[in-house]
């Protein structure tokens, strides 16, 4: 009897205490022990009010100056960014980064997450969760403004010292005139050979290159002259933007209907023919395992293709010319670091360090010898090194001709209906008018659904 | 019952139920909460009630597209059941005949393919089996001089090779519960049948098929759900971002992932979550009924 006593009351005792356990999770965060934020939330108004007594171009200099004097006197910030690159690369920025601002107290610190727009969206608001500042593409910059959740760059940086910045950048990291976001590097699409399968010069227009890949495919046999993702609208974009053609305009109008667009799509599809699959895997692997004589890519293929030991060559895609006389003209699109607004509001002046190393050169020039990276910043192209790299050279020339990603947050949903109108074209062989019909229709449906 | 012993049972079962709510009950009804607001990329932190506007859309969605997406969803279902417990039922007798060498070895081998993370398998058949340069099914087809296939281009042949991937990845399970079942069945009835005469045939439809029924009606109401909310054979084979294989096929739910949830508009995306929630839960009473009924039956 007892001991049917003793249990009862262990069973109840421990079903508390697994109630408690299960209850504890919804607690709320407790304070950092450190709390930086509050004293840099202080020190960034004081140097704000100090500023505001100034003239306005006297004001932006003397509050960096302030804010840099404050930060010093603080204890050590560390400012986290998420990302989902290369981690070498994003660890060599960092190092730069933490070199410079060594005796300030700050250190930026990467974090690799896979889906990383995914994550900010759900984090965005979440400082106790949520990183301060986040690397990604400049195309999701529209949504994450719209959503209210970034502080624009430039109510956190004197334009000054952004003056170097290659102005397509800029654009790209702008939306409704605003800049959200600090440029970093872009890429582009390329034209990249392996030196030792092509035979003769490279083509100068795109239909003397159809001519090549006519003469020197053999889908059966798995050899093929040129491999592309041929149904991914990134990687025909150069077609699409050469012919005229958008894949949404600056007022949220999707293009996957009209005419430059299907002329571009057919014009592409000529090449789908002989470029195999067009899956990323697929024809990354026939390029490094030297069954395609050349690729279209970006500067990501450039680690596969080391490790594969294949001699490399690149051409400017721009130094390729259509029927119609342009030049192809790929997206670009612009690696930027944007600011989640709480981390603003609480680390202001760490932040304000951290972007004002990132817009100089030497950032430029450390992700351009070390990982083939083009600069955001000019002035990094006159170190010799990055002077002399053909890859470099060739994205510069490129972003001459090159059309910066939409940054709209519409583009979110324009992706699929047009992945979905090049796979109906290139793959099942679906009619270009009936396809282009229906999958514009689906992308209106898509943007309206966003409101 | 006591009134103590009541309320201490309530208490001793309070975490299970707390748990429960927490995990399974408040995203039901936070989704519920959502799909009355209009929460949306534009109304990110400021988002009001808009009442029923996110079902009216939603509902809206219900056109030709869905009507077809839901044809397909039967049939897809329905087909992958039929084939998933005959295979099974097959494979799973052909184990238990008596006097079969090295019966462990095989059973460990058809289990393999759950232990798989669904993801690999599903990428591993894409590139392994299917791909056109790398795949085995195109290498036979260039070996035996065939020209090269594009099995995901097209939807018949699309929809065949999800089936086929979905009954590798399926199979295991139903083979482990029916192998379960006949093990549980009394030795002597089939050594009673056979004095009676009763040859391979009568022995599996008048006792192994009979015994197998209580037990596998559950195993294929769960399995009939996997099958009819599947999304993942059909989005990562024909319709990843940057490897869309041109194939039109679309099931409820990739319909509905494509119609509402590619937006980034929550309260719409909840409005069509609850209304395949209610679609889902009247086809599981359905089905629970009808499990009843002919229980009641025999």
């Amino acid at each position: 009897m007892k001991k049917k006593f003793y249990l009862k009351k262990i069973s109840l005792l421990t079903a508390c205490a697994m109630t408690l356990s299960v209850l504890s999770g919804c607690g709320a965060e407790p304070a950092p022990a450190e709390d930086t934020s509050a004293a840099a939330k202080e020190a960034s108004s004081d140097s704000s009010s100090a500023a505001s007594q100034s003239s306005s171009e006297t004001a932006a200099s003397s509050e960096t100056t302030d804010s840099s004097e404050a930060t010093a006197s603080l204890e050590a910030v560390t400012i986290t960014a998420w990302h989902d690159n290369d981690e070498a690369m994003m660890n060599a920025l960092a190092d730069v980064v933490n070199q410079t601002l060594e005796g300030e107290n700050i250190t930026l610190k990467f974090e690799k997450k896979s889906d990383v727009t995914g994550q900010i969206r759900l984090y965005g608001t979440d400082a106790a969760n949520g990183p301060d500042m986040y690397l990604f593409a400049h195309d999701s910059l529209g949504g994450f403004a719209e959503m209210g959740i970034l502080e624009p760059v430039e109510n956190l940086i004197d334009p000054q010292k952004e003056a170097d910045l290659l102005p397509m950048t800029l654009e790209a990291a702008t939306y409704k005139d605003v800049q959200y976001l600090m440029p970093v590097y872009y890429e582009t699409l390329l034209f990249m050979y392996n030196k030792a399968l092509w035979e003769g010069d490279i083509p100068s227009t795109t239909e003397e290159l159809y001519d090549y890949m006519e003469a020197h495919t053999d889908a059966n046999a798995g050899t093929y002259a040129l491999v592309n993702q041929h149904s991914t609208s990134y990687n025909v974009a150069p077609f699409i933007n050469g012919f005229g053609g958008y894949i949404i305009d600056k007022d949220a109008n999707p293009g996957l209907d009209t005419q430059e667009m299907k002329d571009a799509i057919v014009y592409n599809s000529k090449f789908a023919t002989l470029q195999a699959d067009g899956d990323y895997n697929t024809v990354t692997t026939l390029f490094n395992e030297g069954h395609a004589a050349a690729i279209i890519g970006g500067p990501w293929l450039i680690s596969g293709i080391r490790d594969a030991g294949i001699d490399l060559g690149i051409k400017s895609l721009s130094d390729f010319t259509l029927p119609n006389g342009n030049a192809l003209a790929p997206y670009s699109g612009v690696q930027c670091l944007g600011v989640l607004k709480y981390a603003a509001e609480s680390k202001k002046d760490a932040i304000t360090r951290v972007l004002e190393v990132l817009a100089e050169p030497s950032v430029g020039i450390t992700l351009a010898q070390g990982f083939n990276c083009a600069p955001a910043n000019s002035k990094a192209y006159e170190d010799p090194q990055v002077a002399e790299n053909e890859m470099i050279l060739a994205m510069e020339k490129t972003a001459q001709t090159a059309v910066p990603m939409p940054n709209i947050p519409e583009m979110g949903v324009m992706w699929g209906p047009a992945e979905g109108l090049l796979a109906a074209v290139n793959k099942s062989g679906e009619n270009v008018d009936e396809a282009a019909s229906k999958y514009q229709q689906e992308a209106l449906t898509a943007i309206a659904d966003m409101q | 019952m006591k009134k103590t012993t009541k309320s201490n049972a309530w208490l001793y079962c309070l975490p299970a139920f707390i748990l429960i709510g927490v995990i399974v009950l408040f995203p039901i009804l936070y989704t519920g909460y959502i799909s009355f607001t209009n929460m949306n990329l534009y109304h990110w932190q400021d988002f009001t009630f808009v009442g029923a506007d996110n079902y009216i859309r939603a509902l809206g969605k219900v056109d030709s597209g869905f009507l077809s997406a839901l044809a397909t969803t039967l049939l897809w279902t329905g087909v992958n059941m039929v084939l998933d417990v005959a295979i099974a039922y097959l494979l799973a007798v052909g184990l238990n005949t008596e006097g079969l060498r090295a019966k462990r070895i095989y059973k460990t081998l058809l289990v393999f393919p759950w232990a798989m993370p669904a993801y690999v398998s599903i990428l591993v058949w894409r590139v392994g089996m299917f791909n056109t340069e790398f795949g085995l099914l195109n290498r036979l087809l260039t070996t035996l001089g065939f020209d090269k296939m594009d099995f995901l281009s097209k939807n018949t042949p699309a929809f065949l090779s999800c089936m086929a991937l979905n009954l590798w990845m399926s199979l295991p399970y139903m083979i482990v519960m029916i192998d379960g079942g006949l093990q549980s069945i009394d030795r002597s009835m089939y050594e009673s049948a056979i004095l009676d005469g009763a040859g391979p045939w009568q022995k599996n439809w008048y006792i192994t098929i009979p015994s197998l029924k209580k037990i596998m009606a559950p195993i294929v109401i769960m399995t009939t759900f996997t099958m009819f909310k599947q999304f993942d054979i059909l989005y990562l084979l024909t319709m990843q971002k940057g490897a869309v294989s041109g194939s039109t096929l679309q099931t409820i739910i990739t319909y509905a992932h494509q119609n509402a949830f590619v937006s980034n508009n929550y309260g719409l995306s909840s409005a069509v979550s609850m209304v395949i929630f209610v679609i889902i839960i009247a086809f599981s009473l359905w089905t629970n009924r009808a499990a009843k009924a002919e229980r009641s039956e025999q």
